[in-house]
C-alpha cells in the first residue's frame, strides 16, 4: 500500500477531500490552509502557492505532528504528552531544537514580563 | 537563495544564560531572534536542565538576572564565555537589522510573512488532544507549532531545491513536494514508524 504522504499518481487528479478517495485523510476538512499559504511564501514558496502543494504539506505536517505525538505519549510519562518528551524526541535535530528552546525561553521571559507589568499596574 | 530560515544553532550553548535584550513582537509566538539571551528558570523544565547540560559542571557565582533567587539554581558558565556570547549575538543582531534594512519591497513582505505565519494553537491544540484524549500543557502546545513550522520550512526548502535543479521554476508542484519528502526520509529527517524493520529474523 503507498505510503500515506507518497500519494503517487492517481491522487493528481482528485480534488481535496472533495469526494474520492486521497489516500491519507479522507474527506478530512483543511485545518491550516491559510496559514500554510502565508508559511510557503514566507519560505521562498510564489506568492500563490498551489494548492494541491499546500494539501500535500498539511497532510505532512499533520502526519508529523501525530507521529511526533505518538512517540511522546510512549516515552517519559505514558499517555500523556509533556514538553519534555517533546524536547528529548527533537534532540538530534539541531534546528528544531533549538526552536523549541527559544520559544519555551522566549515565553516564560513574556510570562515574567506581563506579570511584572501587572503588578506595577496593581501597585501604583 | 539567501536563506534567512536557517536558525543558527550553538552546539556549546548551555542553557544558562542572562536576560539581554527583551525585543516584543507583536506575535509573541515569533521570537526576534533566535539566539535570545535568556535565563531558563521554569522549574517545570527542571529536567530538560538535566538532559542538555553540555557544558562541564562549574558552579559559578549566580547572574540572577531577574533578581530571582530560587532553590533550584541553574549551573552557570564562567564569565568569560557568557561575555563572549553575549557579544556575538549583538554582532548578529546588529548584521540581522542591517540585513533586513537593506531588503527590497518584496523581500520585506517575504519576510514579515516568514516571521509572522504561525499555526493556529487552537487547532494544533484540538489535534494532539484528539490524538492522546487528555488534555496537553499550553506549552506542548507552543513546542508543537514550533517544530511543525521547522519542519513545514524543511520540506519547502527542499522542494526549492528540487524544483532549481529539475530546472522549472516556482510555485511549487506536488512533484516538488514528494521528491522533496523522498530525499528528507532518506536522511531520515521525517519520523516514520508505520514501517517496522526486522533486523533479524
Amino acid at each position: 500500500m503507498a505510503e500515506e504522504e507518497d500519494e503517487t499518481g492517481f491522487e493528481e487528479d482528485l480534488d481535496d477531500g472533495a469526494g474520492g478517495a486521497d489516500g491519507s485523510h479522507g474527506k478530512r476538512k483543511r485545518l491550516f490552509s491559510k496559514e500554510l499559504r502565508c508559511m510557503m511564501y514566507g519560505f521562498g514558496d510564489d506568492q500563490n502557492p498551489y494548492t494541491e502543494s499546500v494539501d500535500i504539506l498539511e497532510d505532512l505536517v499533520i502526519e508529523f505532528v501525530t507521529e511526533m505525538t505518538h512517540k511522546a505519549m510512549s516515552i517519559g510519562r505514558q499517555g500523556r504528552v509533556q514538553v519534555e518528551d517533546i524536547v528529548f524526541l527533537i534532540r538530534k535535530d539541531p534546528r528544531k531544537f533549538a526552536r523549541v528552546k527559544d520559544l519555551l525561553t522566549m515565553n516564560e521571559e513574556l510570562k515574567r514580563a506581563r506579570k511584572a507589568f501587572d503588578e506595577a499596574n496593581y501597585g501604583s | 537563495m539567501a536563506d534567512p530560515a536557517r536558525i543558527k544553532t550553538d552546539s556549546t550553548s548551555a542553557i544558562s544564560l542572562t536576560i539581554k535584550h527583551l525585543k516584543k513582537e507583536d506575535n509573541e509566538d515569533m521570537p526576534v531572534t533566535s539566539n535570545a539571551d535568556i535565563e531558563f528558570k521554569d522549574p517545570a523544565s527542571q529536567s530538560l536542565k538535566h538532559e542538555h547540560k553540555q557544558d562541564g559542571d562549574e558552579e559559578d557565582d549566580d547572574e540572577g538576572a531577574s533578581g530571582q533567587s530560587a532553590s533550584k539554581k541553574l549551573k552557570v558558565e564562567p564569565e568569560k564565555k557568557k561575555e563572549k556570547r553575549q557579544k556575538v549575538d549583538e554582532d548578529e543582531i546588529q548584521k540581522m537589522q542591517v540585513l533586513v534594512s537593506s531588503f527590497s519591497e518584496e523581500q520585506l513582505n517575504r519576510y514579515e510573512m516568514y516571521r509572522r505565519s504561525a499555526f493556529p494553537k487552537a487547532a494544533i491544540k484540538r489535534l494532539i488532544q484528539s490524538i492522546t484524549g487528555s488534555s496537553v500543557s499550553q506549552n506542548v502546545v507552543i513546542a508543537m507549532s514550533g517544530i511543525s513550522k521547522v519542519f513545514a520550512g524543511e520540506i519547502v526548502e527542499e522542494a526549492l531545491d528540487v524544483c532549481e535543479k529539475w530546472g522549472d521554476t516556482p510555485p511549487l508542484q506536488p512533484k516538488h513536494m514528494r521528491e522533496a519528502v523522498r530525499r528528507l526520509k532518506s536522511r531520515e529527517q521525517i519520523p516514520n514508524t508505520k514501517h517496522k524493520q526486522i533486523l533479524f529474523h
